[in-house]
């Protein structure tokens, strides 16, 4: 008898079809991550050396994730939901982030063409905006920083009490953004090699700290399906890496180990975090500074930045620049 | 972190029955409990005799990680946060004051980048002589290589002074002086100890409204750390990163201004490239790069990275002209020249009784 129910099946394709996207709509981002679609419990790493405008994404998500989906007949295509900010490299700008937020409410609905073409017409001081969606939107934002690894996990551990107590309110959480992962790497890398008493006693160790950070960002994403998205900065610069080549060059039959579908003989970057992060992540994005600058006018000119899916890897790049009102793609 | 034995006193719902139960799982401190997975614990306490007791220890235990964390912030908190307390100090050079909109941001780190003579220790000078005169705060200095000059710190101070009677003069003059703090540190572990001293007066003055730290310089940060770096271990790297954690972490919580310096070292090809690299550039909020002409009396400022200007980001080229009256500080000059004159005919003698004596 039981068997038989379990096989009947309790909804049809169409209603569980229904209930998938209704549930789960991919989200669309701007811009240089509109490729692929994103979705809630998805992991998206974003990788690049510093600068490379990954912080610069993350608050662009974020504010993606905290604006309306309309408001007052005026169409912003945001979320409608929390963003959580976990920012591990301190360097988190507010006013950067207001003001582009600022920037967001008062483009609103233009389309982006426009956008770019008003953009010079704006000035810093007289944006038009409207105040009690700003403070609205502002309120969405929660930000916490880290100092130490440990505060990191102790936030994530109570991260769920929180995300409960906005649920109470009626709000929904959208996403999860991390300002950089692997921002203790070292400091957690140095603390490994001290004894402890206690032979089965968990060490303090890049292992075990990415395990249960690991760990307990999957448990939130399953109690509450919101779209991860974290940065990483390169640590090695680039001799790191050709020595990295050269050792691979010499021991050619190991070193066509895949990640994600690249080789790691193609990678431009060394990767230094644990398999666990790794496998966690579902999606990545490498962003490059390229030496040429974009000269928009006279008195500016921007740096040109490639980005490159990764993981799932598409083969071609986007170049971007970054401007005051946002990133935008070049040809 | 504290072990569990010393929380019993405050939390008497963590008791030796916990503490055991606890160790049973190899979890004797709130670090071990940051390590284990919590649900799986709250599981095996499901098995044990006392189960509610041991539960509601958990439950003690969370909030106690919750405290452990830094606040939870929203937008508006963050805003009204920066805009009460992180404003911007002056550093007396116009120059660099237009590039950064007012000069150096307090709650943020700012990096000098450059190389030795670019002017670096003067811009620290002259940012900590104009803080202690027009911020009526005092700044703390570091110094790693006896650079700090107290001539010319005073002749920064009574340049911008209007020229006023010799007495009020001096005791300007005094005041400003006892507002600069210099302490010489010769390597990391020192600072390390003067850093957290800092903290702890800080932490302890805050109810008091005594002359409140405004700047902290440390000239020069590389020269410390580099010495550390190097070899396959990552001891020195993750030195370098805690001492640049602390640093933001004083410059967040007690609104302090942090100007470090970079030294500069040749890179690949030639390329001159700061010291402290890859790791490093995680750390500072504003990097900006320092380089002297030839003549020595104008330097170029650029901005290599910045948080919140976008124009920047890419302005590489943005130059301004600082005058430092370096002219003033020349006096030095000399006698560094003579030293290296000296060091070329050493090498040249060698080269000749080489020469003479072996081969030919």
């Amino acid at each position: 008898m039981e068997a038989k129910g379990w096989i009947s099946g309790d909804e049809s394709a169409k209603e569980m079809l229904g209930r998938v996207l209704s549930r789960a709509r991919p989200f669309l981002l701007l811009p240089p991550l509109h490729r692929v679609p994103l979705r809630p419990r998805n992991v998206l790493e974003i990788v690049g050396p510093s600068p490379s405008a990954k912080t610069h994404l993350l608050i662009q998500a974020a504010l993606t994730c905290v604006l309306p989906v309309d408001w007052n007949g005026v169409h912003y295509g945001g979320f409608d939901g929390f963003a959580i900010f976990i920012d591990l490299d301190c360097r988190f700008d507010i006013f950067r982030f207001s003001h582009l937020l600022k920037l967001r409410l008062a483009s609103g609905s233009v389309s982006e063409i426009d956008r770019e073409q008003n953009n010079n017409t704006i000035k810093r001081s007289s944006i038009a905006y409207d105040e009690e969606l700003y403070t609205l939107c502002m309120r969405r934002f929660s930000y916490v920083r880290c100092y130490d690894s440990f505060e990191f996990l102790a936030t994530l551990k109570t991260l769920h009490y929180r995300i409960q107590k906005e649920k109470a309110y009626g709000n929904c959480v959208h996403m999860l953004l991390i300002d950089s992962i692997g921002a203790f790497h070292w400091i957690d890398r140095a603390s490994t090699c001290l004894p402890l008493r206690g032979s089965n006693r968990k060490s303090h160790s890049v292992q075990t700290v990415l395990e249960t950070v690991v760990q307990e960002i999957r448990k939130l994403l399953l109690l509450h399906p919101m779209l991860a998205i974290a940065t990483k900065a390169t640590l090695f610069g680039n001799r790191a890496m050709n020595e990295a080549k050269c050792r691979n060059l010499r021991k050619p039959d190991t070193s066509y180990s895949q990640i994600g579908g690249i080789t790691a003989l193609q990678l431009p970057y060394r990767e230094y975090m644990p398999s666990a992060w790794q496998t966690f992540v579902t999606h990545r994005i490498l962003l490059r500074p390229s030496d040429d600058h974009l000269a928009v006018s006279d008195d500016q000119n921007h740096s040109v930045y490639f980005s490159e899916w990764l993981l799932p890897s598409l083969s071609f790049l986007d170049k971007f620049i970054v401007k005051e009102a946002g990133v935008f793609l070049v040809a | 972190m504290a072990p569990l034995k010393s929380l019993e006193q405050e939390y008497p719902i963590l008791d030796s029955n916990f503490q055991s139960f606890c160790a049973s799982h190899d979890i004797f401190s709130v670090e071990d409990l940051l390590l284990h997975d919590l649900y799986v614990l709250a599981a095996f306490a499901e098995q044990e005799s006392s189960s509610e007791r041991l539960k509601q220890g958990i439950a003690q235990v969370l909030s106690i990680i919750d405290g452990q964390h830094q606040p939870w912030l929203n937008g508006i908190e963050l805003l009204e946060d920066a805009q009460r307390n992180k404003h911007v100090l002056s550093t007396g050079c116009e120059g660099i004051d237009l590039l950064l909109h007012g000069g150096l941001r307090v709650g943020q780190l700012t990096e000098l980048v450059g190389p030795s003579s670019s002017g670096k220790t003067q811009v620290c000078l002259l940012a900590a002589s104009n803080v202690a005169k027009k911020h009526i705060g005092s700044v703390v200095y570091l110094d790693t290589g006896n650079s700090f000059s107290p001539q010319r710190v005073t002749q920064f101070i009574c340049q911008h002074s209007d020229p006023a009677i010799d007495q009020a003069k001096h005791r300007t003059l005094q005041k400003v002086m006892n507002n600069i703090s210099c302490k010489s540190v010769f390597d990391i572990f020192t600072m390390f100890d003067v850093l957290h001293q800092l903290e702890f007066n800080l932490r302890s003055q805050m109810q008091g409204g005594d002359c409140k730290v405004q700047l902290l310089i440390v000239d020069s940060v590389s020269s410390m750390v580099t010495p550390i770096l190097g070899g396959s271990g990552s001891q020195g790297h993750a030195l370098m990163i805690s001492a640049g954690y602390l640093l933001k972490k004083l410059a967040h919580e007690h609104n302090i201004a942090v100007l470090v310096t970079n030294h500069t070292v040749g890179g690949d090809g030639g390329i001159s490239k700061p010291a402290l690299g890859e790791s490093w550039k995680s750390i500072p909020h504003v990097r900006l790069l320092l380089s002297c002409d030839h003549g020595g009396s104008i330097c170029n400022v650029s901005i290599l990275k910045h948080p919140s200007m976008v124009e920047s980001f890419a302005s590489l080229f943005t130059m301004c002209a600082i005058d430092l009256s370096l002219s003033l500080s020349l006096s030095v000059r000399p006698f560094y020249k003579l030293f290296l004159l000296h060091m070329v005919f050493l090498f040249l003698f060698t080269l000749f009784n080489f020469f003479s004596s072996g081969c030919w």
